[in-house]
């Protein structure tokens, strides 16, 4: 039985809710659901093919919390353990895609090649403001080349940047160490840096 | 200034940006750091490019769809039965 005074667990804003149900209370179920719904299906968007596949992984993340929910003792946030289902039910769900091959990302491939590509200047995108640069037509652009991530990747990225998890809970819901996510999120956000750099000169 | 991009200064810069942008620095480096980029245009220009970068990222929080209706309504109607069949009697 989970000590209710222990901070940790008192810090867990589902706690009231995950006692009742698994007190018997099963029919506050869906109260879970609903809470998580949305950022979930959202979440599955970002790392899934498609829809169907992101329906897919929400009905199946759900039926694995209701059946394991009764073991869960509080050793991260109810939030946190979440996720980590939903992550290894979208790595299960995998298909080979061939607009995102599995591949490591090197930091070299990011560096400048030649004296032509070392900026000279802070380029103007870099200093507006978000409501002047993101319009429809970038926010797909950024969409698209999150989706053209490596997976291993693409999940660090969304997890810390989009989900806003810090690199220690993504470390706990990947099962991976803080300096490895610390390692792929740069690379990741190097990787979007250059789609976002090759946008805009196309723009200019 | 010129730069030299197999310069150390540089590439150590360029490792560290991100735990830069995340304060998961200490604060001595957090120092150097910003010297270097007072002085080193190139760094500044990759460090303002990845900021924002970061930034753009973040801000897609803010367009979060909603879950298909017919969907939702399908499934939590299954979520519904689910939960009060585990709360039946005759359960074990
Ligand atoms: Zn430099």
């Amino acid at each position: 039985m989970p000590n209710p005074s222990d901070p940790k667990i008192k810090q867990d804003d589902d706690f009231e809710l995950i006692q009742a149900i698994n007190a018997g209370h099963t029919e506050l179920f869906p109260e879970l659901v609903s809470r998580y719904e949305r950022k979930l299906y959202n979440f599955g968007m970002r790392m899934c093919r498609d829809v169907q596949d992101a329906e897919d992984m929400l009905q199946d993340t759900f039926l694995n919390v209701f059946r394991y929910l009764k073991d869960f003792r509080y050793e991260t946030r109810f939030k946190n353990w979440l996720y980590r289902i939903a992550t290894s039910t979208c790595l299960k769900k995998r298909r080979k895609s061939r607009f995102a091959p599995e591949r490591e990302l090197s930091l070299d491939e990011f560096l400048p090649r030649e004296e032509a590509e070392i900026p000279v200047q802070t380029p103007a995108w870099a200093s507006l403001p978000l409501d002047q640069l993101l319009n429809e037509e970038l926010s797909s652009i950024i969409k698209e080349s999150i989706q053209s991530l490596p997976e291993n990747y693409r999940l660090v990225l969304v997890l810390r940047d989009i989900e806003g998890f810090s690199t220690a809970e993504t470390a706990q819901v990947l099962g991976l160490t803080p300096e490895n996510i610390k390692v792929r999120l740069h690379r990741a956000r190097l990787f979007l840096r250059e789609k976002l750099k090759d946008y805009f000169s196309h723009d200019a | 200034m010129t730069h030299d991009p197999s310069h150390t200064a540089c590439l150590e810069l360029f490792e560290k940006l991100s735990e830069y942008l995340d304060d998961e620095l200490d604060e001595q480096i957090c120092r150097q750091i910003e010297a270097h980029a007072s002085t080193c245009v190139a760094c500044r220009a990759c460090l303002e490019t990845l900021r924002q970068t970061v930034a753009l990222c973040r801000a897609m929080r803010r367009t979060e769809a909603s879950v298909p209706g017919a969907f939702s309504d399908r499934w939590k109607e299954y979520i519904r039965k689910m939960a009060s069949e585990a709360m039946s009697p005759h359960k074990s």
